[in-house]
């Protein structure tokens, strides 16, 4: 790769480095100080300036004739063009006409950028004009000629020279500060357009990784959906083939069989759930997931969930107590505020040891949106952990070994479905004395989205 | 690049001072300013903002003509150090041809050092030039204060980087013209290697130097004053 090629690298004309509008002005008032004529050329010869003072007149009589105008271009294509040396020093030219020019290269980092030309002037020891001259025409006037040429700035040749070193020195400084001047803003816009070159670059690998993320990210989704779909249907066999030979559909039972048999149902059933759970994640993550939404009476789906939840925790030595209260109905997708309680439930079972209590209570808040509440007298939850409990694949004990079981789905399931109503998740909770999971839902839910608001999940494994 | 002008038999070479912010590159241009006599010499233009600190950089011309005629123009520049300015010193290492490496000697500035070396390295490849055969010298200044890495270490790193390294104190000019000297002798030596400065410039070594560095205060330094005008100093 290679950047586009600098102005640093250019080799820059006078006509650049220069204000060309304020470095007449300098000139023209330079010239009117001094009463002689400047003019300022490039290095190929073009003028940049020119101030004419006085030789109006006188040179304009000169031109009426042809050979002194042929003679007049001449002198002037030798002042423009005539070789100088490289050195910062003036040198004297004549013209027929008896005056004098005197130029000097302009000199800039050691190149030379161009010449100045200080004149027409007449020389001080020019008494009467010259024979050069007269001669350029039979009918020349000799006394109009002098009268013109009294209007010229008469000063002797080191005089001029002097004045032309002072102006010098002026062009010199003028020249750098325009180098300068120039060069910062020259610079500065190649610097911003190298930074915007550096981030459009930079912005393009990402997107390009980004879309490639995404890419991938709808693979796994598509994946998993179709891996849970295919695994449900062989399972579904599973537990209904078991079902039936525990009805003895299939012929008597030793009790043995039977108590394998209701192992086999209910490990069917575990894994069941963990799949339905995995293939909902991955519709959420999708954006698939739909609302269908009716009439719910929360007190009804309350009891439903903990009648869901209640054999297990018996079975564990857990009090399970429902206290609905009064509580106007609201617009909700049954099975899915349902699930939520149950996940909710499920969890507080599974982290309260035995002894504990499990609480399902429900409130109507101010602003017509309905909370209900899941309060354990479990393990708890630490300050590090409590934010993230509602992540996908999230566990607080993420080690192998760990004592609870489960695939970190629940939560995340239930502050998607709840997201989906326009409604919010909270936690609190004190480790070793208890949580409590909160669900506030809008008595009315916003018409849309009716699928997740959240877009796909951070995924955290751990 | 070296920019060759065989119209107008002009040589411009391009020589760049980088290194982290502080590290003294400005401090070394305007010792050779104040050393190197006017004629050979254009003005230190610095290009700086409100704080004093180089914004784009620093640039000083050095020029002469050889026995045959030949213009040689010498550009010493300088790169911002401040990390911002990331694109600029990119850009004005673009086409160099010799590069002068101005670390701080300071242990506390190893790590920065480091980081900018490495980041010189990624420019110049941005600007497609190879860094194991342009021209480098690097000069580690700042020699006079406490924190300064002592000389058995210097040798330490003399044995893992190849380029030669100079001790400097640029502040009071000391190593600043030894700096440039070893640069421009390298830089000498890849330019005629490349483009045959002596077979087909007629530009010899001795000549290139000489007539930069008999136009060069050398008082203080460890270069001997050159003995007839335009003969080369020797170590």
């Amino acid at each position: 790769m290679s950047l586009p090629a600098s102005f640093l690298q250019q080799h820059l004309p006078l006509v650049d480095l220069l204000d060309l509008r304020s470095f007449s002005e300098v000139c023209q008032s330079f010239a009117e100080l001094y009463r002689v004529g400047l003019k300022v050329f490039d290095d190929n010869g073009n003028k940049l300036v020119d101030v004419k003072v006085g030789n109006a007149d006188f040179c304009g009589y000169i031109w009426t004739k042809p050979s002194g105008r042929e003679q007049c271009i001449a002198t002037v294509g030798r002042v423009k063009s005539d070789h100088l040396p490289e050195e910062p020093a003036p040198r004297t030219f004549e013209c027929f006409s008896g005056c004098r020019y005197v130029a000097q290269p302009i000199l800039y980092e050691g190149d030379v950028m161009g010449r100045v030309v200080f004149g027409p002037f007449v020389p001080e020891d020019l008494h009467e004009l010259p024979v050069t001259l007269r001669r350029i025409s039979t009918d020349f006037d000799a006394t109009l000629a002098g009268s013109y040429q009294q209007k010229i700035r008469r000063v002797g040749v080191p005089t001029a020279e002097k004045i032309l070193r002072h102006f010098m020195d002026l062009v010199d400084v003028m020249v750098f500060t325009g180098h300068k001047n120039l060069i910062a803003a020259k610079l500065h816009i190649e610097a911003v357009t190298e930074s915007y070159r550096e981030l459009a670059d930079k912005n393009r690998q990402l997107e390009e990784s980004y879309a490639k993320l995404k890419e991938l990210d709808r693979l796994k989704s598509n994946f998993l959906a179709t891996m849970s779909h295919e695994l449900r249907t062989p399972l579904t066999s599973v537990i209904g083939y078991s079902e039936m030979m525990l009805e003895g559909l299939g012929g008597p039972l030793t009790s043995e069989q039977r108590e394998y048999l209701g192992i086999i149902m209910e490990k069917g059933e575990n894994l069941l759930q963990l799949i339905t759970s995995i293939l909902d994640i991955s519709k959420i993550e999708a954006g698939r997931v739909r609302l269908v939404l009716s009439e719910v009476d929360a007190a009804q789906v309350m009891r439903d969930a903990v009648a869901t939840v209640l054999p297990l925790a018996r079975k564990k030595g857990l009090k399970v107590s429902c206290e609905p209260g009064p509580l106007p109905r609201f617009h909700a997708d049954r099975d899915k505020v349902r699930q939520c309680l149950v996940n909710l439930c499920s969890n507080a079972v599974k982290f309260t040891p035995a002894g504990g209590s499990i609480t399902v209570t429900a409130e109507k808040l101010p602003d017509e949106r309905v909370a209900m509440r899941v309060t354990d007298t479990g393990i708890g939850i630490t300050d590090e952990h409590v934010n993230r409990v509602f992540e996908v694949f999230y566990q607080v004990d993420g080690s192998s070994t760990r004592e609870y079981g489960g695939a970190g789905l629940g939560l995340a399931i239930v502050k998607s479905f709840v997201e989906a109503h326009g409604g919010e998740v909270s936690v609190t909770s004190t480790p070793g004395s208890g949580s409590t999971f909160s669900v506030v839902l809008p008595i009315r839910p916003p018409p849309t989205p009716a699928v997740t608001p959240t877009g796909p999940i951070p995924v955290v494994r751990r | 690049m070296v920019q060759f002008n065989a119209d107008t038999r002009e040589i411009a070479v391009k020589v760049v001072y980088y290194g982290p912010a502080l590290s003294g590159k400005t401090t070394n241009l305007s010792s050779l300013f104040q050393k190197i006599d006017p004629k050979v010499r254009g003005r230190l233009m610095t290009l700086d903002t409100k704080d004093d600190r180089t914004l784009f950089f620093d640039m000083m011309p050095v020029f002469f003509r050889t026995q045959a005629g030949v213009k040689v123009k010498l550009k010493l520049y300088t790169v911002p150090g401040q990390v911002m300015h990331e694109s600029t010193r990119r850009i004005v290492l673009q086409g160099t041809d010799a590069v002068a490496f101005v670390a701080d000697s300071r242990r506390s500035e190893a790590p920065s050092t480091l980081a900018y070396w490495n980041n010189m390295l990624k420019n110049l490849e941005a600007n497609g030039l190879d860094y194991r055969s342009l021209p480098i010298v690097i000069q580690m200044n700042k020699r006079d204060l406490d924190d300064a890495r002592r000389e058995e270490e210097m040798g330490d790193l003399r044995r893992v980087i190849q380029p030669p390294i100079i001790p400097a104190v640029a502040i009071r000019g000391e190593g600043v013209v030894e700096t440039l000297y070893a640069l421009l002798q390298l830089c000498y030596m890849s330019l005629d290697r490349q483009f045959g400065l002596e077979a087909k410039w007629s530009i010899t070594e001795r000549e290139f130097l000489g007539k930069i560095f008999s136009h060069v205060d050398l008082a203080g330094t460890r270069l001997a004053i050159p003995a007839s005008p335009g003969g080369a100093p020797s170590r």
